[in-house]
């Protein structure tokens, strides 16, 4: 696989969440609104790079027996680390996320890259891995938190997380009777989860359908070119 | 026995290493943290006296219990940071005390560790109407329904005025 491919792959194929189904735990718990989703998405980009990457550094020494208390001890410490940069400089965004940010160290996104790819891989690949899975990660909690405050709310707010009070993007375009107050609880996650799901697995059965389809047709081209070469030799062998 | 040392070995020194990142940054990082923690409580009592500055507020050494966090003295009001646990840890709220009338002048939650709903009626405005007014020592309404939640608050209070008696 090239690094284009495996880079691309994290992102709508591999999707961690709406193809591989890892991380939901945090994807339905802090996708009530676009902010919350960038900043959780960012620290799991940031987490995910780093991990893969030293992960990946010290593979070759790593004994094999105690591989996972290792990562595990890795990735707690770079979550924290992050944790700690996010109270510090982000307050308001750390507040908001709560205890979604010290649940990374458990969120199967991470582990799952780090068993298996960054444990057999090269550095750059394992960080172009990273930053595809956290992409993907990223894009799917803000899609899905865009659809939530769209339908809670009836509009989107996006403020800069360093400083609340300056806001970055706002609007509303549906009027506050037709908003539905469900999408904000967890049964609204779990409907836009469901849908987006879906959706995603439609995609890829749509290209396999296409794949199988090709495959056939190439099979059939083979035969009947097999079939013709047996009967231009019969023919041969007749005139002979 | 020697794979043993070895295994025991590395986890330990991976161990140590994750330990001095954690702690170096928390060096860095924990300084800002206070100071922001700060702010946002300076904030707070300014919401609660609009007419004062952060700097009229002076910070009560030499109390410290398992409640009560700090101490300020503003005028004649002693303005206690409590934290508090309901069902869980991290409710925190100011309470500002007369010192002569014992009476409870300003009520400003500040962080609700409780279940949003219920849990959360501490920071709402009835409960701070139910309590602004009331003489701080004597018994204090709790909210019907969420008394897990605001027993810890109205006994922090108590203890808070306790504690006051003490410094005038």
């Amino acid at each position: 696989m090239n690094r284009w491919q495996n880079f691309k792959a994290g992102l709508i194929k591999d999707n961690p969440v709406f193809s591989l189904y890892l991380g939901i735990c945090s994807t339905l718990a802090i996708t009530t609104t676009v902010n919350n989703a960038i900043g959780m998405g960012a620290a799991v980009i940031m987490v995910l790079i780093m991990s893969n990457v030293i992960i990946s550094c010290i593979r070759k020494i790593t004994p094999d027996e105690i591989r996972i208390p290792v990562y595990i001890v890795i990735i707690a410490s770079l979550v924290t680390i992050i944790q700690m940069l996010i109270e510090a400089f982000a307050p308001a965004l750390n507040e908001s996320l709560g205890v979604f940010i010290p649940l990374i160290v458990v969120n199967c996104i991470i582990l799952g890259r780090a068993e298996a790819f960054a444990s057999k891989n090269g550095v750059l690949d394992s960080a172009i891995d990273g930053l595809g899975m956290g992409l993907g990660y990223t894009l799917a909690v803000v899609v899905m938190s865009f659809i939530r405050e769209l339908l809670a709310t009836g509009g989107c707010t996006i403020t800069n997380p360093f400083n609340t009070a300056q806001v970055l993007l706002s609007f509303s375009i549906i009027p506050e009777q037709y908003t539905i107050s469900l999408f904000s609880s967890s049964v609204g996650a779990f409907v836009t989860f469901s849908v987006l799901a879906a959706i995603v697995a439609h995609m890829k059965n749509k290209e396999a359908d296409r794949i199988a389809l090709e495959e056939k047709e190439a099979k059939k081209k083979e035969m009947e070119a097999k079939k013709q070469a047996a009967m231009e030799a019969k023919k041969g062998a007749n005139v002979a | 026995m020697k794979k043993a040392i070895h295994l025991g070995v590395f986890l330990a020194v991976v161990s140590a290493i994750a330990g001095g990142a954690l702690s170096y940054v928390n060096g860095i990082t924990s300084p800002i943290i206070e100071e922001n923690k700060l702010a946002v409580e300076k904030e707070s009592l300014l919401v609660m006296y609009p007419e004062a500055t952060a700097d009229d507020f002076e910070i009560v050494d030499g109390v410290s219990t398992d409640t009560i966090t700090k101490v300020y003295k503003y005028n004649d009001f002693y303005i206690f940071n409590l934290v508090v646990s309901g069902y869980k840890e991290g409710t925190t709220f100011l309470v500002s005390i007369d010192s002569n009338t014992e009476v409870i002048d300003k009520y400003q939650p500040l962080s609700n560790g409780d279940t949003k709903g219920i849990g959360s009626k501490v920071m709402d405005e009835p409960f701070k109407t139910s309590l602004e007014g009331k003489v701080a020592s004597e018994q204090l309404d709790t909210i019907s329904g969420a008394t897990v939640s605001s027993t810890p608050v109205v006994k922090g209070i108590n203890e808070a005025c306790e504690v006051m008696k003490g410094l005038k």
